[in-house]
Formats: structure tokens, sequence, C-alpha cells
């Protein structure tokens, strides 16, 4: 690309690390990795769910303490025992969840926890330093705002301009574009190109390989905890990038074949017509949306996440009352949609955050495990609630997911998050008889599981459950869906067949684009 | 880098019962360590004081009668806050709802005339109202007003003090024998069944071991924990949450003003101001202490029983009020500290390969 990698050869690496080695029960995280970054350039961390790239990197900022292997410093073999000693240092990570105050401005999470915070200021102090340091290093905030108030993109720039706030030179971004519409990623991009030039260094952990083409001077892939190959990103391409990061034939491959061709639509069993609905904060989260729910196909969702998704499935789960418009079921519209009324039908719903809503995480596994079952038998007997028979379920269900329990009676928050994830997403198959709502289902699990879970969605479907898939990874809808939906600001920007569609419409429809005239598309109403 | 800096505590998120149970014990230890230095420095022989606590509240019949007097309102206001807490919630008027347990079983007692046991068995009825009708308010502006039930519980406890205080050096005054604070005595007696130890102490054993029974293994049990473990889980898998709640705080009241019922039938035998001897608030500790678990609500009682009498004692070998409060918070400090220690693992901080740092 430039000469600059070439000149910066001879001198020594910003951060070197070698033979890093990591494991957790029954887990090997990282295995004799070597990593080394430059001054001046902008270093990809690849590889699946999984790979270790966020193990790697909570070592280097010394949130774990790795098993073997060193981190050098300039040259100087250096340890962090936490976050705040790597800041200190000048390295500092964004993570893929933010880590802000919700409830406080934005110029007061920049002065979190910042020796240089001065000890006696008002709001206005902060926020006029805070408008300084937004114009210095390039990153538009508006100081005053409530963290709440913001969008992923302008969350994720405060969480970068704390950082750089603190001098870092060595800037670790985690998956930073997952939650950014592609506006917001040129955004983000034009901002690390200004970093770079100043003579800084990246870290751009992604699995996304277009991106890690466009933004990245070098690759190192990693592949099951071990790393595969460090490259000049000249020297590589797409397909190259995926082979070396999967490692073997797409296990992926072969999901449409398992799709039973059908003749004609299914019948539709859940319909909105115009149902708007507030969120959380009881401002407009669900705009008008119509769509049909067909028995027999797999209907995806795309968009980019924070977009209407949560509050789409909650409607179609009974979670969440509509503010107006109607929801039938099987052409009937319902009085006042319930979850114990979309339980009884036979509605499973894979929520998009486990922890806050799907499983209750300081009672027990077998506690979890019965969430929908236990009002019947064998699990309820008039008003008792039998304990043996929900061990019996809870074993049946770990069984088919595929976890080993240590005990049945360890918080399933003590389970990662995968297994969580595994365990609800069967729970919740176990009663999907008429349809099922899948938020996210692949998050946290890695390719082997990813294909597992998709395969048993095509079952259902095969079987004539209506599925909804929500995710935000277009492959994945592109491989399974039937018809996917594009939801934009709330709104359901448009429906379409997938062997119709095409890539290019779909995502700009995300981006709030609307489609370009020429393009192929059908209303499947 | 230097020696110091290589030990750092550590917290961990899921401690063992045992865990707890320990630091507790080392914290109680300490904690009369500390006492009986204070003491000994006043001139006082902590060996003998503590010798005298143990024979006069274990070690006699009168003592272990007095204590069980103690343990019964002890365990069933540690229950209402227990069963409030296993919803997310606080009950801090569980003093409020046993003064007004007291006032409604006095009421039945001085103004309806029956066979005892029916009567009994109506001033059981009419306190577990009283309790329940005390957190009414609290518990609907809490569901369907969002409104904190830590403030609502906690103030109308003055209220019910207040009302309690004016029927009783009021309308209801003992005339007949011309106390100025009290009201006459309560014809209905809770039978004895170990020296002065009524009967109400059985059903103080028994509340939360049926309480724990209900949660464990029936389906209203089984909500109720999900839905204090997470409520949004419980809307998601069809539970009336807001109904639940409700329920709840109600139970929750309702025990507390039982334990103001026994209080008045099986102790105390009239209605007076500080009939109450801020049980209520005890209960708040005794719950902490119990964690949660309703089974644990009898041991925190116990200890609670235990500090209460000694204090007893203690002023009868010369300390004043405040020191034996001392003392009290002394313990109760100590346990709290204790269960956060518990939490906190000590270990090696990562050391730095000084010697290969500059090979390398």
């Amino acid at each position: 690309m430039t000469d600059i990698p070439a000149l910066a050869t001879l001198e020594q690496p910003v951060i070197a690390l070698e033979g890093i080695g990591k494991v957790f029960p029954g887990v090997i995280a990282n295995a004799d990795v070597d990593f080394d970054l430059r001054a001046g350039e902008i270093h990809a961390l690849l590889g699946e769910n999984g790979a270790g790239k966020s193990t790697l990197m909570n070592i280097l900022t010394g949130i774990y303490r790795p098993d073997s292997g060193r981190i050098l410093l300039d040259g100087v073999a250096q340890a962090f025992n936490s976050p705040v000693e790597a800041i200190a240092a000048g390295i500092g990570m964004v993570h893929q969840h933010f880590k802000l105050v919700r409830a406080f401005t934005v110029a007061e999470n920049v002065h979190l926890g910042w020796k240089e915070t001065p000890r006696l200021a008002s709001a206005q102090v902060l926020e006029a330093r805070t408008r300084e340091l937004s114009e210095r290093y390039g990153l538009a905030v508006r100081a005053e705002a409530r963290i709440d108030e913001l969008s992923a993109g302008e969350q994720q720039r405060v969480e970068i301009l704390r950082v750089l706030a603190r001098q870092a030179r060595v800037l670790i971004l985690d998956e930073p574009t997952a939650v950014l519409t592609p506006s917001e990623a040129r955004t983000l991009f034009k901002a690390l190109r200004a970093f770079k030039a100043a003579g800084n260094s990246v870290i751009f952990i992604s699995h996304k390989l277009d991106e890690v083409l466009e933004i990245s001077d070098r690759v190192t892939v990693l592949r099951g905890g071990r790393k595969v190959i460090t490259e000049p990103t000249a020297n590589c391409t797409t397909t190259k990038l995926a082979q070396l990061m999967v490692g073997r034939e797409m296990v992926l491959g072969g999901l449409r074949e398992a799709m039973t061709p059908r003749d004609e639509p299914g019948r539709v069993v859940i319909s909105l017509e115009n149902v708007s609905a507030a969120d959380d904060r009881g401002r407009a989260g669900l705009i008008e949306a119509s769509l049909p729910v067909r028995a027999g196909e797999i209907l995806g969702i795309a968009g980019v996440a924070g977009n209407g998704q949560r509050e789409l499935s909650e409607i179609l789960t009974g979670v969440r009352k509509p503010t107006s418009g109607k929801v039938l079921i099987e052409g009937v519209a319902v009085e006042d949609p319930s979850p114990a009324l979309f339980l009884d039908i036979g509605v499973g719903h894979i929520p998009e955050d486990r922890l806050r809503s799907g499983v209750a995480p300081s009672l027990s596994v077998s506690d979890n495990a019965v969430l929908r079952a236990y009002t019947e038998p064998p699990i309820a007997q008039g008003i008792l609630f039998k304990p043996g028979a929900a061990d019996t379920l809870a074993r049946e269900i770990a069984a088919d997911a595929e976890v080993t329990l240590p005990s049945l009676r360890t918080p399933i928050r003590n389970l990662s998050g995968g297994n969580q994830q595994r365990l609800v997403a069967r729970r919740e198959m176990r009663i999907a008889r008429l349809a099922i709502v899948a938020a996210y289902p692949s998050r946290g699990l890695d390719v082997g599981a990813i294909s597992t879970l998709l395969r048993y969605l095509i079952d259902l479907r095969n079987a004539g459950v209506a599925v909804v898939l929500i995710s935000e990874e277009l492959s994945e809808l592109f491989d399974v869906t039937d018809r996917i939906a594009v939801m934009f600001k709330g709104r359901v920007m448009g429906l379409f067949e997938t062997k119709d569609a095409d890539l290019e419409t779909v995502g700009l429809l995300m981006g709030g684009q609307t489609k370009p005239a020429t393009a192929p598309t059908v209303e499947a109403a | 880098m230097s020696g110091l800096q290589s030990l750092r505590l550590v917290r961990v998120s899921a401690v063992s019962g045992r865990r707890i149970l320990a630091a507790r014990v080392i914290s109680f230890i300490a904690a009369l360590a500390v006492g009986a230095v204070v003491l000994a420095a006043c001139g006082f022989d902590p060996l003998h004081l503590g010798t005298q606590i143990l024979k006069k509240s274990l070690g006699s019949r009168f003592g272990l009668e007095d204590l069980g007097l103690l343990l019964t309102p002890l365990i069933l206001t540690g229950l209402a806050v227990t069963v409030m807490m296993k919803i997310g919630l606080w009950n801090i008027g569980a003093d409020g709802q046993f003064y007004i347990g007291a006032f409604a079983a006095t009421a039945i007692g001085l103004f309806v005339k029956g066979p005892e046991p029916a009567m009994l068995v109506l001033c059981f009825i009419a306190g577990a109202a009283g309790g329940a009708l005390w957190i009414l308010v609290p518990t609907l502006a809490r569901a369907y007003g969002k409104v904190d039930e830590i403030i609502t519980t906690l103030l109308l406890n003055f209220v019910a003090l207040l009302l309690v205080y004016y029927v009783a050096t009021g309308p209801w005054r003992d005339r007949t024998t011309g106390t100025v604070a009290s009201t006459g005595r309560v014809p209905y007696e809770m039978p004895d069944f170990f020296g002065s130890l009524h009967w109400g102490f059985v059903i103080a054993l028994i509340a939360p071991v049926l309480f724990g029974l209900l949660l464990r293994y029936t389906k209203w049990g089984y909500e109720i924990r999900l839905t204090g473990a997470n409520p949004e889980a419980a809307h998601y898998a069809g539970i009336p949450v807001r109904r639940r709640m409700i329920t709840i705080m109600l139970l929750s009241g309702a025990i507390a003003g039982l334990a103001g019922m026994l209080e008045v039938t099986g102790t105390v035998h009239r209605l007076q101001g500080g009939i109450s001897n801020n049980y209520g608030y005890l209960g708040v500790m005794v719950a902490v202490l119990a964690r949660g678990s309703p089974v644990g609500v009898i041991a925190g009682a116990a200890l609670m029983a235990i500090i209460l009498n000694a204090g007893i004692i203690l002023q009868t070998q010369g300390l004043t009020t405040a020191a034996v409060l001392a003392l009290t918070g002394l313990i109760m400090m100590f346990t709290a500290v204790a269960d956060q220690f518990a939490h906190y693992r000590l270990v090696r901080a990562l050391p730095v390969p000084a010697a290969s740092a500059a090979a390398g």
C-alpha cells in the first residue's frame, strides 16, 4: 500500500505479544500466539466467533492474565493488572458493549475516572473541556447530551474520545462496526485514518472481510485460538482471508438444500397490521409495521440492531403491547395480547438479550429450563411444583443443546454466554408448535453451533412452523430465509422474496436509503 | 513492582454459603474481642460478664423462656421482610404493621365477648388483616404508580405508632388500675406450653418453614422466585407480575401484623406505646442476616434474640444502655463487613519477568 509499513519494520514494534497462551476450563482460548503492532499502522485481527480475538486483547489490556508468554511494550516486558494500568501506558480498548454510564452526560463520561479531571468542576467546565477534546480529535460529540439519548454510533465516538483524551497511542476496537450504519462506519474509518496519520496505531478486531480489506495495513488471522498468519493487507483477497479464517470447507454450506421447496406461500399464522409500539423509554420504537408471518417459511428481519427489532419481536410474542394497529393470529384480531396467550398457542421466543429477559440469572439451571413448562405436568401437579421433574426436563434440554453442566443447581449466570444461548434456544424450540421468533440466535456461537441452530430452524420450517429470524448477518439471512424484511428506524422498509432480493438493495435499505429505481423487487404482502 | 504490589484483592461473584458462614463466625468473634477490650479498659471483667450472659440466658429455664418470647416476634418480623425480599422489594414498615396488628387484636379483645378459643382465632385474623391493611396503600402505590415502597412503608410506621399512643393514653386507657400509658388487660390469652412461653412461639417456628416449602414446592412459589429474580423474565414467562407483587406485599404485612397480635395476646396482654420494642426494624436486620433464606430467619432471629437478652443482662451488671447498644452495633457492623469480605479473594498479581525483559 504505502511505504510506511516497510519503514516501520526497521523500528521496534510498539507492542509485541510473544507466545501468549490462555486456557479456560475445558477451552483453549489462546495457544502460542505471536502478534506485533507497529507505530502508524492499522492492524486487523480477524477470526470467527470464539477464535480467541477478544481473549488476546483482554490479556493485552490486563483484564485476563496469560498462562504463558509475555507482553513487550516498546521492547520492554510489561504486564498490566487492570485496564486502568493499560490506559495509563497509552493502550485503550473500546469494547463491543459500551462501558458508559447511561444516566450521565457525555462530558461526565469522558471525565470519569481520569486523573486530569479538575477536582472541582462545574458541568460547564467539563462540557467546555469535552468540546475542546472533541475538536482536537475530530470526533463530533454533543458534550451536554445524556448517553441514553445517543445513537450507537454517537456512543462509540464518546468511548473513543474517552480513550484518546487519555493520550492513548494504541486504540483497540472490538467489532466496532457491528452497531453502526454504513455512513457512521465511514465516519469512524475517517477518524481512524486521521489517528493513524498522527503516528498512532490501531488494532481492529473484526470478522467482516470487506472492512478489514478497506481499513487495515496488515491482517493477523486467528483460528481456534492459534495464529494462522500475519500478512500485509495488500496481499490479501476476500477469498484468501475467508479460507484462512474458516480453515475448512464452509460449514454453513448446504443449508439451502435442506430447505424443502415450497410451491405456494404458507398460510399466514401471525399478522401485523399497521402496528406501532413504544420502546422502553416511551418513544416510538415500531412505527406502523405491517408484516405477515407464514407457516412453513423462514422470514428474515434484516437491519442494524436497535432499529425496532426488539419491539417487533416482543409484539410477535405478546411481551409488548401495541399502542395502535392490530395483531392477528390465524386471521383473528387479538384483543389483549399477552405472553401467556402466545405461550398457549405455541409461539417460542429466543429474546435478543437473554440475561435481561430470557433467563433469571440468579436462579438455577433447572429453574430456568422449566420457565416455559412449569404450569403443566409433569412439572406441575395441581398447585405443586416438582423439582425432581424440573431436573429431568432440564437434563433433557441440556442434552439436546449439547451443554455439559457441572450441576443443575448452578445459577445459570455461571454458564458461558454461548451455553446460556443454546439452553434458551432449545427450551423455546420445544414449545414452538405454531411459530418461533429468534432474535440474533447465532450471537456468541461458533460456526459449528450456528450451523446446527440454523438447521434446527430449517427443520421447524419444513415441519410447517413459522420462523422469524432476526439477524444482522446478511449472509446468514440470504442463506436460510424464504423472505426478507428490512427494518430502519422502527419502520419495515420493504419485504422481498429472498430469491429475488439482492444484497445491494437490502444493504441500502438498512441504512435508510431508498432503493435504486431499477432494483427488481417484489412487494409480497 | 514492589512486593506489596504483587498482592491484590479480586472480587468474585459467586460465594458459597459455607464461606459466608465462616466469615460471619470470624467477624462475630472479632466483634466480641473488640467489645471485650473496651469493657476491660473501662474497668469491667469481660470474662465474668460473658459467663453471666451464658448462665442467665442459655443456662436457665427463665433465660430460655425469655429467649423464646423475644424470638417469636423477631422471627415473624424477619420473615415479613424476607417474604418481600423474595420478590425484590423492601418492607421497612414491619414496625407499623406490627402496631396495627396489635391494635386490631386489642380492639377485638376489649370490645368483643365470646368463648376464648373462638376469640383467639378472631384476634389472629384481625391481627393479620390489620397488618395487611397497613401495607395496602404502599402496595397499590408500588404496583400501579411505581412509588418506592421503602419510603411509604417507613413513613407509615410513625402514623401507626402515634395512633397506638393515642388510643393507649386516650380513649382505651385503663381506668381500673389508673395507669396512664396502656389499655386494660386483654382477657383472651394464647395458652402457654413451657413456663411463660406461649404457642405463638410454635407458630413463629412453623411459619418460615411453611413459606420455604411453598417457595420450593408450589407453582406459586416458583412464580414468586422467578419474579423476584428477574421481573422481565417472569413477564416473558406469562406470569402476572403485578398480581404476584400485590399478594406478596399483603402477605408480608399480614405476617408482621400477626407478630403484633401474638405480642398482645401472648406476652404483654395490653396495648401500649412501646409494644413493638423496635421488632419491625430489627426484623430488617434479621432478614439481612438470613440472606433471603426463610429458614435462615430462625437462625438470624436467634442471634438477635441472644444479643437483646445479653443486653438486658449486661444492664443488670451495671452497663449503661448506650454501651449495650454500642456492642450490638459492633456485632452488626462486623457482620456486614464480613459479608462483603467474603466476596473478595486475595490473589498474587502477575509478576513481571524482569530478567527476561533485559535479555529480550
